[in-house]
């Protein structure tokens, strides 16, 4: 990698996009530089198959299996990993990093939009995107709304700022903002190209999940979505040059469309949820994008005020992406009723010689669906849950009696509502035809209640909560659960007292890579399990590990922070108290063996 | 009528006892939280702590997320009605902020409750007292 030395790293991205930081800080010498000379830019081809040690899209590739063909750190040698750099993210947000690497580079979404280049072999900073805090005017603007934006310095710790992934495509890193922007950075120098405002923060809209290019397409799915307005989720398409919106697509049925009904009927704004909040998959064959969308809101029918299928929420969608076209949905929960989101990551796998989507929400049950077609194939439910029975043949849930909440009335339920599987995305093994699933194991005593039905009110619905360990568990609240595919059978358990709290990572090597949430990383035979590697990090693992080579050498790189959804605090504060992590330390840890 | 004195003096007792009781009474009945039981200085000193320490997951609204419960309304009328004070006082005192649980001052809690139920459109009255017997006293109640 070659990087111009010529000025001050940083200066012409801070001069241009942050004039408010403090003069010390623009003239200091304590970075190097900006330019990176020899960047390749990335082309479509390249995305689908990365050159060899890259990592281009958040999960690796778009078929988002979080697994690495490289295996030079193996089984036999990973207890010999030594941390070869560390540095430190921002703590004023969430971090729940997906980094990126090209060209030699690590690109990684920190906290609150910032975005920075590390030299991926020796961790040096060659620049920094850091976007200057919001004017008082816009702070303002969302009087008697949610907050839109945080106020300069003020603490944020947990909640919002988070961006999980940025997406890397022909010369830009391109990232969705808490503000509900599209931001195109010169992934050379770090200069701002354009922003793109897609929506009015003010009525709640947000990014967390961040775009991925697909034929040429920068793709984006919006969150916040939960409070009553006159408008709805959605998932955009733009073009990467310019940034301007090529199609829109709503992930709820207005009245006046087809499924229109499935709401009951509720008028529009009365029509909330379905938030995109994990980026989607890409199959280049069927030239379809695959992207989730959450539960309605307010969660519990009797709340929302309809019993009604909800069309298009807890539902993957295929859509062209090209004009947004929606060549099928498969509705995994319709009506769903007790916050169990179906929005995560799709896993595109073939499996014998069927074109198959794999995923996993909440309730813990992995689904099989044709990709072509939106055939259900098969579903498995790992058999923690209680709250649905699923028909194994035509893959419909239905309630278990007394399991459908009313307003009021105390709910035994598992899991909780924060679910046995969230955003820390499973990974899936060619190797071992595995799929490697975090699992958080919880029950929950759930009382629904009643929300304002008026613009602005609705929200997700109040919950009393008492959340208790699942009595299959023996007191833990991590499982790092492997599962043989397609037959869905157990290949082992690994169960923790700390729920783990990142992606899982597979690798060529025979290794299974997670993080929990008291700080330990570790690595694990695919095959059967065994920790064959553990390491104490800063704080909670937190995010999404991946692994690159560089000049021969591979390398694993682990993201750590505090905050964020889902539950990353309360489960263990009131479930495993003895447990504590430092509230600050959030980092990205990259690994190697001895050289 | 010729009334004993011992008869008399009982009646007296009594009737001062009945007062009293009465009194008693209605200083419990008086304490809720529509009663007047936090003062605008606290509740403004609150909504700088609110910003500072809570927006971020509560939002400007106080109307929470999928995350954070709301602290207004219905839903918080929901989550707290039938409880007291002195409860929601330590839920946030001893959780809140949640990555940093009890590490504000507890004035700052209490300024923070002041908020909350301002925020709630309930009256603003006498100084709110941090005395855990005197928050225990004040029932959270819808009007």
């Amino acid at each position: 990698m070659m990087i111009k030395t010529a000025k001050p790293l940083g200066y012409s991205a801070i001069r241009a996009h942050s004039i408010l930081l403090p003069l010390a800080f623009l003239l200091s010498a304590s970075f190097s530089t900006a330019q990176i000379e020899d960047f390749a830019s990335v082309t479509d081809e390249m995305l689908i198959s990365p050159p060899t040690g890259e990592w281009l899209s958040w999960r690796g590739t778009p078929a988002a299996w979080g697994y690495s063909p490289l295996d030079q750190i193996n089984t036999n040698n990973v207890d010999q990993l030594q941390l070869k750099w560390s540095f430190a993210l921002d703590d004023t947000g969430a971090v729940q990093a997906a980094p990126l690497i090209h060209a030699g580079i690590m690109f990684i979404p920190s906290a609150r939009g910032v975005i920075q280049a590390l030299d991926a072999v020796s961790g040096d900073l060659l620049w920094e995107y850091r976007p200057a805090p919001p004017t008082e005017e816009f702070i303002n603007s969302g009087e008697g709304t949610r907050a839109a934006v945080l106020p300069p310095g003020a603490f944020a710790g947990v909640g919002r700022g988070v961006q999980k992934n940025i997406a890397l495509y022909g010369d830009m890193i391109y990232a969705a903002t808490e503000t509900a922007s599209i931001r195109a950075i010169d992934a050379r120098s770090g200069l701002l190209v354009w922003e793109t405002q897609v929506a009015d923060p003010t009525l709640g809209y947000f990014y967390t999940a961040g775009p991925i290019v697909a034929n040429g397409t920068l793709v984006t799915g919006i969150t916040g979505c939960d409070r009553y307005k006159e408008d709805v989720c959605f998932i955009t398409g733009h073009d990467p040059e310019t940034g301007e919106e090529k199609w829109r697509t709503s992930t709820v049925a207005r009245p006046e469309d087809p499924g229109g009904d499935t709401w009951g009927d509720l008028p529009l704004r009365f029509r909330a949820g379905s938030d995109a909040w994990v980026a989607g998959s890409y199959d280049p064959e069927a030239n379809l994008i695959y992207w989730g969308t959450s539960q309605a809101k307010p969660w519990a029918r009797a709340v929302r005020g309809s019993d009604g299928d909800a069309l298009y929420t807890n539902s993957t969608l295929a859509l062209n992406p090209d004009n947004g076209q929606m060549a099928w949905y498969f509705q995994h929960l319709p009506g769903e009723t007790h916050d169990m989101d179906e929005v995560f990551e799709n896993i595109l796998i073939d499996v014998d010689g069927r074109k198959s989507l794999f995923k996993m929400g909440k309730l813990g049950i992995l689904w099989q669906l044709d990709r072509e077609t939106g055939e259900f194939i098969k579903g498995t439910d790992i058999g923690y849950q209680t709250i649905v029975n699923l028909d194994p043949i035509t893959g419909k849930i239905s309630y278990r009696d007394g399991m459908i909440p009313r307003i009021g009335e105390e709910l035994n339920m598992c899991p909780s509502t924060s679910g046995f599987k969230s955003w820390r995305a499973m990974a899936y093994s060619p190797d071992t035809s595995a799929m490697y699933i975090p699992i958080t194991l919880n029950c929950e005593l759930a009382t629904f209640g009643p929300t304002e039905r008026q613009l602005g009110g609705g929200g997700t619905g109040p919950v009393r909560r008492v959340n208790y360990h699942h009595p299959e568990s023996d007191g833990n609240l991590g499982e790092l659960l492997a599962l043989n595919i397609p037959s869905g059978e157990v290949k082992w358990r690994y169960r923790t007292r700390a729920p783990f709290n990142t992606a899982a990572l597979t690798t060529a090597g025979g290794l299974v890579f997670i993080g929990d949430w008291n700080r330990t990383m570790s690595a694990l035979d695919a095959e059967n399990g065994d920790v064959l590697w553990q390491v104490r990090l800063a704080t909670s693992n937190q995010g999404f590990p991946i692994s690159y080579s560089v000049d021969g050498t591979q390398y694993i790189a682990m993201p750590v922070g505090t905050g964020g959804a889902s539950w990353s605090g309360s489960l263990p504060n009131e479930l495993a108290p003895e447990l504590h992590r430092p509230r600050n330390g959030s980092s990205i840890n990259v690994f190697a063996l001895p050289e | 009528m010729i009334i004993s004195m011992d008869s008399s003096l009982k009646k007296i007792t009594s009737l001062f006892t009945l007062l009293s009781l009465a009194a008693v009474s209605h200083a419990i009945e008086a304490q809720s939280v529509w009663d007047g039981v936090y003062s605008d200085a606290q509740a403004s000193r609150g909504e700088f702590i609110y910003r500072e320490a809570c927006l971020s997951c509560h939002g400007q609204d106080l109307g929470g997320n999928s995350n954070s419960p709301g602290l207004v309304g219905m839903g918080f009328m929901f989550l707290w009605e039938g409880k007291t004070l002195g409860e929601f006082f330590e839920k946030i005192r001893s959780e809140m902020p949640t990555d940093r649980p009890g590490q504000l001052p507890a004035k700052d809690y209490l300024n923070v409750v002041a908020y909350i139920l301002q925020e709630n459109a309930m009256p603003s009255g006498k100084e709110l007292s941090s005395s855990a017997a005197a928050l225990d006293a004040i029932a959270i109640s819808s009007k």
